[in-house]
């Protein structure tokens, strides 16, 4: 339905998902030999230690461990706003590596969505307004930007609440607008840290869902950092990291398509 | 952009009110300062700019209207046989006492046109006509003066130099410089109340002829009489003006309150700003992390600075006006032309351009990394 409503708004035809015409393969992420740290003082603190990660495209991934596995900084790395000290990393076959900052910049803009645990709405912004943002930041007219904020508003279920702003939104509103905007520029890849950290137990599914229906019925690529276990059901994978390694993969369903059924392998 | 530069700030009021208010005050403080020193230096000049001469001649050493020199007063035969003058006639101006009703004594400005052209006279004359000089003994005061000269009466008899004077006409707003009363009159009775040599006079005012360049007959007027200096009015004045700046510290001061308006209008607007910027610092991440690029971001804080400045400046501009229209008076003149106003808020929108860099500084160091780690 989502799909239908997205791909039936003619804005879509002024913002073509980049990633699908220029995807070669079926790989909308590959990490290979990944290694991070950080320098503070004196002293280096590693935080990832080699890790390999493939994701395909339609893909939902969960990355899951505990507080100082590398989670986050992986997620940091897959949406270009770290580098990693060596390794090598693929996002909708470009080479991360090889971009200059601003190229990372526009890759990151054009074709990666963000979704944060605390939202990070624009504050005085309305909602309509705060999923604007990233069209504004592309250079798309106002106009242009008002109608595809508004289709994405009522694909999120916020048709009647898009002049609000933020301080008058529910939690749960609040990371629907946070989805809709990490949509605006029809990305080819959604990265969500512990998005439903902030919800409750009724608001957090229905997040998932949103995010899970994209993914499934517009072919997005969703890495999700999270510790819910209660939305694990939502994702195809789920990779366990430990000291900065991927120590442990949970396959929960092939590839695509939500579904359950458990299948642990050992990394 | 200009949509999420204007919301973000305007959700801020408290902290917009308060750089308006800097902006405000800047705008207020420079014109008003600036106004004023303006209007004293025009004063200055006041005798040059607005009478009728468009040429003063004097001594070669005139560097101020109201402190001339002694000059002979033949001498206008061979200025009025420059080509392109029209008319050429003597002009004295000097100080004397006037006695007072209460038994004191006012420094006063004794200035005598010749009785024929009146050239140099009174002019916005409210009480009595300009002419009415030609009367016997009589004299022209300004009505911003009564109260100094104890509040003289049309026909009233007083003593300047300690000759009879009746006053004969008020004008309105013809101050000079040094607050001194001028008393317009003839130039024989002038030279009888300064006690002068009736042979020397002050200055020669010259009218042209039509077509006549001020430049070029000032020229011939310098070759034809070597001993004597001369220079279009506008020039004069600015002579004069120049005389208090660099011999008073005037400019200096005014500067200097000027510099204070301005400087202080810059810490409110930065101060603002970055506090602005520090309250904000994980949406300035966010919009990082979502794909702003640096040029975006300063592009945002330039908006802002520039409708506080813009704004800030039309509010400060129409504070001036009103202050001009009740507080302006030709004792306290506050003359604000328009490349002032114009000055002004392009200088206050340089300054609050200045004062958005402060904070971008800062937030060019935000890592959109921030947002990934709450």
């Amino acid at each position: 339905m989502i799909a239908n409503q997205l791909s039936a708004n003619s804005d879509l035809q002024v913002l073509p998902a980049v990633g699908h015409l220029a995807r070669p393969t079926q790989w909308a992420v590959r990490v290979e030999a990944v290694h991070k740290a950080y320098r503070r003082g004196g002293t280096t603190t590693p935080v990832l230690n080699g890790v390999d990660l493939a994701v395909a495209a339609g893909e939902c991934v969960f990355l899951a461990g505990p507080s100082g596995s590398g989670k986050t900084t992986l997620l940091s790395i897959l949406g270009c706003i770290l580098t990693p000290d060596r390794g090598r990393v693929q996002i909708l076959d470009r080479d991360v590596l090889a971009l200059d900052p601003p190229g990372r910049v526009c890759l990151r803009r054009d074709q990666i969505g963000f979704v944060f645990q605390r939202f990070n709405l624009i504050r005085g912004l309305t909602a309509l307004e705060n999923v604007c943002v990233p069209l504004v930041l592309r250079g798309v007219s106002a106009r242009a930007a008002h109608r595809r904020g508004r289709v994405l508003l009522e694909a999120v279920g916020l048709a009647e609440k898009m002049g609000a702003q933020p301080q008058n939104l529910s939690a749960g509103e609040c990371q629907r607008v946070a989805l809709a905007r990490a949509l605006a520029n029809n990305p080819e890849l959604i990265l969500a840290d512990e998005p439903t950290a902030s919800l409750d137990a009724a608001n957090g599914p229905e997040v998932m869902k949103l995010l899970r229906r994209l993914t499934t019925e517009e072919g997005k690529t969703a890495i999700v950092v999270t510790h819910d276990q209660r939305i694990f059901p939502f994702a195809d994978r789920v990779l366990w990291l430990e000291n900065g390694r991927v120590v442990e993969t949970e396959q929960l369903a092939s590839p695509s398509p939500a579904g359950v059924g458990a299948q642990r392998v050992e990394a | 952009m200009w949509s999420i530069a204007f919301q973000t700030l305007i959700a801020d009021r408290g902290k917009l009110l308060t750089a308006l208010v800097g902006v405000v005050f800047s705008i207020v403080l420079v014109n008003v300062q600036g106004g004023l020193f303006l209007g004293f230096i025009k004063k200055a000049g006041l005798l040059a700019d607005c009478g009728e001469a468009q040429i003063w001649v004097g001594h070669k050493k005139m560097y101020n209207v109201d402190f001339p020199q002694d000059i002979p007063r033949r001498w206008v035969h061979r200025v009025r046989s420059v080509p392109g003058v029209k008319r050429a006639e003597p002009y004295l101006i000097g100080q004397t006492n006037t006695t007072l009703p209460s038994g004191g004594f006012e420094l006063v400005v004794v200035v005598g046109a010749d009785r024929e052209s009146l050239l140099g006279n009174a002019w916005n004359v409210v009480q009595g006509r300009p002419e009415a000089i030609l009367k016997p003994n009589g004299v022209i005061i300004d009505e911003y003066d009564r109260e100094k000269l104890e509040y003289p009466e049309m026909g009233e008899i007083r003593e300047v130099g300690g000759l009879r004077a009746r006053v004969v006409g008020f004008s309105h707003g013809i101050k000079s410089f040094l607050v001194t009363p001028y008393v317009f009159t003839t130039y024989e009775r002038a030279a009888a109340y300064l006690r002068k040599n009736p042979n020397v006079c002050s200055y020669y005012l010259v009218q042209l002829q039509p077509g006549a360049e001020a430049e070029e007959v000032c020229a011939a007027i310098r070759q034809r009489v070597p001993e004597l200096d001369a220079f279009p009015r506008h020039v004069y004045s600015r002579i004069s003006a120049n005389y208090w700046l660099t011999r008073s510290g005037l400019g200096i001061s005014f500067g200097a309150a000027t510099l204070i308006g301005l400087f202080v209008g810059f810490v409110m607007v930065a101060q603002t700003l970055y506090a602005l910027v520090l309250d904000r610092l994980t949406e300035f991440g966010t919009l990082k992390a979502i794909g702003a690029t640096e040029r975006q971001i300063y592009r945002i804080l330039f908006l802002q600075a520039t409708f506080m400045a813009v704004v800030g400046s039309l509010i400060g501009l129409v504070l001036v006006a009103a202050i001009q229209h009740f507080y302006s008076t030709p004792v306290a003149l506050i003359f604000i032309p328009g490349w002032l106003s114009l000055g002004s808020g392009a200088l206050v929108l340089v300054i609050c351009l200045i004062a958005s860099s402060l904070p971008y500084l800062r937030i060019r160091k935000v890592d959109p990394l921030i947002v990934l780690q709450s």
